[in-house]
């Protein structure tokens, strides 16, 4: 339990050194495409000290590769370390080119998006174990995988780190294992296997052409402690590097969720949004697919990035195809409101066994029905077919719900106060309902969210003793959790924090019959260092 | 305790309290009660996956992580890195609420609205 909760809440301040040395071919190849005016400010603000060997070729620089955040980091240790000056145009421009000519391939971030994305509460990246060790004990595995070097520079950002942070040796267990030998002898090439400069990846990136992401989009997603949401939008190109869209969707309850951005492509597929979602200023971290055809990502408060939603654009021009059904379970004998999301839904409708349905709209995002569910239909999954397209897992049937699954299993909250916002803990169920398959086989059939109502209890005796339901804060009939206020707390004792151990009890009603289903929530002290990758 | 002879005013108190039926009273204090390089905990959370064995209050030394630079990816070092995050704030516990947050361009990569 412990080495996993470490993984969710691993952060760091441990930035990384601006690196160098011989060109790589990859940038070679970008930086044909690269604006000349980042070149001319890598000249005029990083040469003094990282010398260009050759043109276009910076000294340490050069033998890296970052996401646009993990350059962001870079600049912002130059500057608070180093005394670069730079303004905010200046930083764009850098982190613009850098991103560009030494970004990391869309294959190659894929597996700690979700760092890039600021979930919350997702277990870190499983490396090999001495990796957890000598990087995952202070910060995420996931920063580290989303950095490309040759050995050598693995090597300086090693010696860095034990320069600038001396007491790590002791935080990574260096009395239990020979830290220093393995720091300097075996990690470096070892980084420089599973994380290298050059790869065939970034080779094929660099030629890729990218594809332009303006046109019409159809959007679905999903707001833990909302609801699905879809709709529409239109997305514009108002510069080499930038975009404006603007949003028409809609909450499944009805509620509107319009709103707009701003953003900035980098590395061709990078996208970074800055905007209004339903009336709230909101960033946006989203990957245009290699072909340009979608783009999904996170979308999050930008006062508070552990609350957000999930977001999955498809072009509109694309593959008649459905996307989404919402909801996505119907019980037995109602009859309720349905919206099929997808590209060019034409055709008759159905359902599936035991239903009937009736279009109500046609609307450029797909179909809104009436569906009736028969009281003796079979519970299960259906396939959804409209015309000649259909999909079999993203509707089911079901009578009553026979289990709710928390999500996250595992949370992290974080008190606040002075100059520090508290950290939420957003929670979300998903409900199943039981179907005997073939041979007898019980199958867990997937409905989707389904109501309850949510408590807390303390996780332990010893969290019952302390009184943490008590102290550590409240739990909304949303999901969210909303911790309490920092400091020592005289009520407490030895005057501790609001600190708590709890389950987090979600109970759904069908008929007489309760169903329940719990999480783990974790609520701990501020954290003073908060880089865009923990 | 009988056999046991306290030699220091804290044995004392340990033996009184046994006496008198109130160790538990004191037995709590046995616990990880803040960092320690023997026990490792981490800063969020203790060695048993809770938080009950966390420094309580963390503010109590929490400049005893800082000036060390003890949990540098959670707390500003003073050693190297933010040698004036803690000035004008000598008390953790009353100051805690004007320490600031040293990491001011998360959102660099967005565009400025």
């Amino acid at each position: 339990m412990h080495r996993r909760v470490s993984s969710l809440i691993t952060g760091g301040v441990m930035v990384f050194t601006m690196v160098l040395g011989t060109a790589i071919a990859a940038s070679a190849a970008m930086s044909s495409a690269a604006a000349p005016a980042g070149l001319a400010a890598v000249r005029a603000n990083c040469s003094g000290c990282h010398r260009e060997i050759s043109p276009g070729h910076f000294d340490r620089i050069s033998e890296e590769r970052k996401t646009p955040e993990g350059w962001a980091m870079t600049i912002f240790r130059m500057r608070h370390l180093h005394g670069v000056k730079l303004t905010g145009k200046e930083q764009a421009t850098i982190i613009q080119y850098l991103s560009d000519v030494q970004g990391l391939a869309p294959s190659e971030t894929a597996p700690a998006r979700f760092a890039l994305e600021r979930r919350p509460n997702v277990p870190d990246l499983k490396l090999p174990y001495h990796l957890h060790e000598m990087c995952g004990r202070c910060h995420s595995l996931a920063r580290v995988a989303l950095q490309r070097r040759t050995a050598a520079e693995w090597l300086k950002l090693i010696n860095f780190h034990v320069g600038q942070f001396p007491t790590l040796e002791y935080q990574d267990g260096s009395r239990d294992i020979y830290w220093w030998k393995i720091a300097t002898t075996q990690l470096p090439g070892e980084l420089a296997k599973l994380f290298p400069l050059q790869s065939a990846a970034w080779r094929n990136w660099s030629d890729h052409p990218h594809p332009s992401l303006a046109g019409e989009w159809i959007v679905h997603g999903y707001t833990p402690g909302r609801g699905d949401y879809y709709g529409t939008a239109r997305i514009r190109r108002t510069a080499r590097h930038r975009y404006r869209a603007r949003y028409q969707l809609h909450y499944a309850s009805g509620a509107a969720l319009e709103g707009s951005s701003d953003a900035i492509l980098y590395t061709g597929f990078e996208w970074r949004g800055t905007g209004k979602l339903g009336g709230k200023r909101v960033h946006e971290v989203y990957f245009a697919s290699t072909n340009g055809m979608r783009i999904t990502g996170r979308w999050f408060l930008t006062d508070h990035s552990e609350i957000g939603g999930d977001w999955v654009a498809s072009r509109a021009t694309g593959a008649p195809q459905i996307l989404a059904v919402i909801p996505s379970a119907l019980k037995t004998g109602t009859t309720q409101r349905v919206v099929v999301v997808g590209i060019g839904l034409h055709g008759s409708v159905d359902l599936g066994p035991g239903t009937t349905s009736k279009v109500l709209q046609r609307t450029p995002y797909g179909l809104i029905l009436t569906a009736r569910v028969q009281t003796n239909a079979t519970p299960g999954y259906r396939s959804v077919r409209i015309g000649p397209v259909h999909r079999g897992d993203l509707l089911a049937v079901y009578r009553h719900v026979d289990r709710l699954k928390v999500e996250p299993s595992l949370a992290i909250a974080r008190l606040g106060g002075g100059t520090l916002a508290p950290v939420d803990a957003q929670f979300h169920v998903i409900g199943y309902t039981d179907v005997v398959g073939a041979g007898g086989k019980v199958i867990a059939v997937r409905l989707g969210a389904v109501p309850v109502t949510w408590s807390l209890e303390p996780f332990n005796a010893e969290a019952a003793r302390r009184g943490d339901v008590r102290f550590a804060g409240t739990l909304g009939q949303d999901g969210r959790f909303l911790p309490a206020a920092g400091g020592p707390d005289p009520k407490r004792q030895f005057s501790g924090d609001n600190t708590g151990d709890l389950f987090v009890v979600a109970s759904h009603i069908d008929g007489k019959a309760a169903v329940t289903g719990r999480a783990h929530l974790i609520v701990t002290v501020q954290r003073w260092i908060n880089p865009p990758i923990y | 305790m009988s056999g046991m002879k306290s030699i220091n005013e804290k044995a004392g108190l340990l033996l009184e309290a046994a006496e008198s039926g109130h160790l538990e009273e004191v037995s709590a204090m046995e616990t990880v009660a803040g960092c320690a390089t023997t026990f490792d905990p981490g800063w969020e959370v203790d060695p048993f996956g809770g938080v009950a064995s966390l420094c309580q209050p963390m503010e109590a030394d929490l400049y005893g992580c800082s000036d060390p630079c003890w949990w540098p990816a959670q707390v500003p070092d003073t050693m190297n890195t933010y040698p004036s995050w803690q000035e004008g704030k000598p008390s953790a516990q009353h100051d805690w609420r004007e320490l600031d947050p040293v990491f001011p361009n998360t959102n660099a990569v967005f565009p400025k609205k």
